[in-house]
């Protein structure tokens, strides 16, 4: 006596995943059974009509590689700037202290400039801090 | 695209030089936001997930096997994407795209007004069905039925095993068809 007829046996029959002696021995079953060949035919149709819905060219008419290029390359440039900015900050630094220019001007411009890096660093904490926290951070529309 | 060409690109994206990307994301793009769009059923959406989707499997090609083809790769990294944005509710499964997906073919213009909204009707009633039947078979289907992939390659993109396939697509399709019925449709 032969193995009933699983629907698993089914899709692998619509799909054409069986092998050739298998095929032929489920396509018999579904020949001489009015409930299986009912059954085949419904999904036949199911998948017919999936298979219909195709993109119409077109809908889609331009590439994303524009956009993946950029998010590729970006990181690139963000190195190269900050790279260049650091070295030149620390060679105007480096020229600052050992020029001639009195010790007071010296620990003055100093203070303008830590200064501004404290503000600038508590700020960007403080928004980190908000952006961490925030239910809505993932809606964005 | 041929598999030694393409595992040569992957060889070369791996150096650095983002320029050899460019003929993978190509030859990928057409079937990806077919994918990308049965997932989240709108233009938008899908073509942010693709971008997406192709920077982040650059990023990670020094983890590709190159034994493996490029393409049920990508898709697992892509379909894994659109589920989290529709998890963390960047998208949700919209229908915007029927008026695209309706638009009249030039064949149909031959078969006659009438044979055009019968047929137009049929795609938004499945459409409208797809959107009930939920995330898990709707991609299982539009993997097998829009990109044509076989078993061991929906396998290998849903991560399950061979096995497992051929279940699901018959709960899947079991579902779409109880869905289509349940809004009126008839079956032979």
């Amino acid at each position: 006596m032969s193995d009933p007829i699983t629907h698993d046996d089914l899709m692998r029959f619509l799909d054409g995943e069986l092998p050739p002696g298998e095929h032929a021995r489920i396509a018999a079953a579904i020949d001489s059974s009015t409930e299986l060949s009912r059954e085949v035919s419904i999904y036949r149709a199911v998948k017919g009509g999936f298979q219909g819905l195709s993109f119409h060219p077109g809908t889609y008419h331009h590439s994303v590689w524009d956009q993946v290029e950029r998010h590729l390359t970006r990181p690139i440039g963000w190195i190269l700037l900050v790279g260049g900015v650091a070295v030149w900050t620390g060679y105007g630094a480096y020229v600052f202290a050992t020029s001639s220019v009195d010790p007071w001007e010296k620990l003055a411009a100093g203070a303008v400039v830590i200064g501004v890096i404290l503000l600038l660093t508590g700020v960007i904490w403080e928004r980190y801090r908000e952006w961490l926290t925030d239910p809505y951070r993932d809606v964005y529309r | 695209m041929q598999p030694e060409v393409e595992r040569e690109l992957i060889r070369k994206c791996r150096t650095g030089d983002a320029r050899f990307y460019e003929p993978l994301v190509r030859a990928y793009e057409p079937s990806g936001i077919r994918l990308a769009v049965a997932m989240l059923g709108n233009m938008e959406d899908a073509h942010d997930a693709l971008q997406d989707a192709f920077v982040k499997a650059y990023e990670a090609l020094h983890r590709f096997d190159l034994r493996r083809s490029f393409g049920p790769w990508f898709f697992q990294i892509l379909r894994n994407h659109c589920r989290d944005m529709l998890r963390s509710r960047q998208a949700r499964f919209k229908l915007e795209v029927l008026d695209e997906r309706l638009e009249l073919r030039p064949a149909d213009a031959e078969k006659g007004p009438e044979r055009t909204r019968e047929r137009a009707a049929a795609k938004e009633l499945l459409w409208r069905a797809l959107e009930r039947i939920g995330e898990e078979h709707r991609e299982i289907l539009v993997l097998k039925e829009l990109q044509g992939f076989r078993y061991n390659e929906i396998a290998q993109i849903l991560d399950i095993p061979e096995g497992t396939v051929a279940s699901r697509l018959f709960h899947a399709r079991r579902a779409l068809k109880d869905a289509l019925e349940s809004m009126g449709a008839e079956f032979p």
